[in-house]
């Protein structure tokens, strides 16, 4: 379970997020929405410490990493998978080497476990054939795949999305999203999703979190959202994509 | 009026020296990990090689263009000036002095500076912008350890043997002008150069080699590390990198000289 307890972020003098509070149980979808620009993918940064809140607590199944030491928190961070906007694979590496990247790194495996993994994850994204590709030439779609196939491998008990389907053409988000739904019927993983494409929220998310100017402004359940009165959801509901 | 704008220019120089002081403080902190992350090298002994073979093997060949071509100029220039004084026969020693103490091992800073600079400060900085430093962390792994430190070792390691072949084309170019532009014969250039060079000649010239490496390799990753702002951020950084690191080169170059050679 990840808990966000009385967040905030300020950088200089811009407060980022006030007061964010936000808890994402295991097996469970979350969604974060919100328009560009006001501190979603913050917030996933937050979970995983790769940065320190300016106050308040970040609590990943039951410990505080708020002041945690780098060291300590990358066995935490082995717990959570992310899936970075813009992928961030590696580009001088093949997409089995990517796959397989983190399991050389981190655990002493023999190398037949670890191109065992590779070779099921690479048949769960539907990327059989590209093994030897670097991600360079693969389509947004295909690197998107292999970008959860990577956060994946670890089996880890939370995943996090920073921007599924951004950039990707209708067939491709598509994919993608039932990509993520399956996670959670297949794998018993939960996961936390920021986006500002509204059509996604409802299409995999079982809770959702919308961030205004850097506060909650609704937590509920996803089907609940329709009933909100805030005028910036009433707003959101109707243009269904945040470009403000 | 004037008081505002005072006030507007003080408040300005606060702020720049904070963040300069605040800079300082990341690149040592920065600069302690890659050192502390030393132990780990064994396990990243592939990325060790690798960098080894982009530092030294693949920069062979700049080091020798201007090693050579700065070699044969000394030898040019001091002859005439020698000839003169009637001193023809120090161009031997001359030459020796200036590219074993100072410009065997400066040329070869600023070259490295340059091309392994400014590599590491553009790799680093496009991993940094494409979130793939955030991906190594975020998955569990140090990337100071696994970026930085290799790249240190394989410098500290290179950056000797570079210094050597930069030395020796130097004194082979200047020997060679010697022969063939000021008709000095061979055995008396190279019997000015052999017994006078003192054993603080090569301290001093070698003594620079691991300065240089240190500098240039966590100069250039901490300004990778720093890339914000996409491509033109990259630019920025590498350019930033190779600035500073060459201009550092040359402070510890002269420092380096001065502190040796009053000591020995």
């Amino acid at each position: 379970m990840i808990e966000l307890r009385n967040v905030s972020l300020k950088y200089g003098e811009r407060e980022i997020l006030k007061n964010v509070s936000l808890t994402i149980k295991d097996n469970t979808i979350k969604a974060i929405l919100g328009p560009s620009g006001v501190g979603k993918s913050t917030i996933l940064k937050l979970m995983l410490g790769l940065i320190k809140p300016s106050s308040g607590q970040v609590i990943i199944d039951g410990t505080d990493i708020t002041c945690m030491k780098e060291r300590s928190l990358y066995s935490i961070r082995r717990k959570m998978g992310m899936v970075f906007q813009g992928n961030a694979l590696f580009d001088s590496l093949t997409i089995s080497q990517n796959l397989g990247f983190f399991l050389r790194e981190n655990l002493k495996l023999p190398e037949e476990e670890i191109s065992q993994k590779v070779a099921e994850q690479i048949q769960f994204a539907g990327l059989e054939g590209y093994e030897d590709q670097l991600p360079e030439s693969l389509s947004g779609g295909m690197r998107r795949r292999v970008a959860i196939g990577r956060a994946l491998i670890f089996k880890p008990h939370m995943i996090l999305f920073d921007e599924p389907t951004a950039g990707l053409d209708p067939v491709s988000s598509k994919k993608i999203l039932s990509l993520i739904s399956s996670l959670r019927n297949h794998n018993n993983l939960g996961a936390v999703i920021v986006t500002h494409i509204i059509d996604d929220v409802f299409h995999v998310a079982d809770s959702v979190a919308v961030l205004y100017q850097g506060k909650i402004i609704f937590d509920d359940v996803t089907e609940k959202l329709h009933e909100a009165e805030h005028p910036f959801i009433r707003s959101i509901l109707s243009d269904k994509i945040l470009e403000l | 009026m004037p008081l505002t704008i005072i006030r507007s220019i003080e408040n300005k120089i606060v702020l720049q020296l904070k963040d300069f002081f605040l800079t300082m403080q990341e690149f040592f902190l920065f600069s302690l990990r890659a050192f502390v992350a030393f132990p780990k090298m064994i396990r990243y002994w592939r990325d060790v090689f690798d960098q080894a073979t982009i530092c030294g093997t693949d920069s062979i060949p700049i080091v020798l263009v201007s090693a050579i071509s700065i070699g044969a100029l000394l030898a040019i220039e001091v002859g005439n000036l020698l000839e003169d004084f009637g001193a023809k026969t120090m161009l031997g020693r001359s030459t020796a002095l200036s590219v074993i103490r100072e410009l065997g091992p400066l040329l070869m800073g600023l070259m490295l500076s340059a091309r392994f600079g400014s590599r590491n400060g553009a790799e680093l900085g496009a991993m940094q912008i494409s979130e793939q430093i955030d991906a190594l962390r975020a998955f569990g792994t140090d990337p100071i350890a696994k970026l930085v430190m290799p790249r240190l070792v394989a410098a500290l390691i290179m950056f000797l043997p570079l210094t050597a072949l930069s030395d020796f084309a130097g004194l082979q170019s200047a020997a060679y002008m010697a022969e063939h532009y000021h008709r000095i014969d061979p055995g008396i250039f190279w019997n000015a150069v052999y017994p006078r060079l003192a054993p603080k000649d090569f301290v001093v010239g070698f003594l620079k080699a691991p300065v240089f490496a240190v500098i240039i390799t966590l100069v250039s990753c901490f300004n990778g590390f720093s890339a914000r702002g996409g491509t033109a951020g990259v630019g920025r950084s590498t350019i930033k990198g190779i600035v500073v690191s060459s201009g550092l080169v040359l402070i510890a170059n002269f420092y380096v000289s001065k502190i040796v050679l009053e000591n020995m």
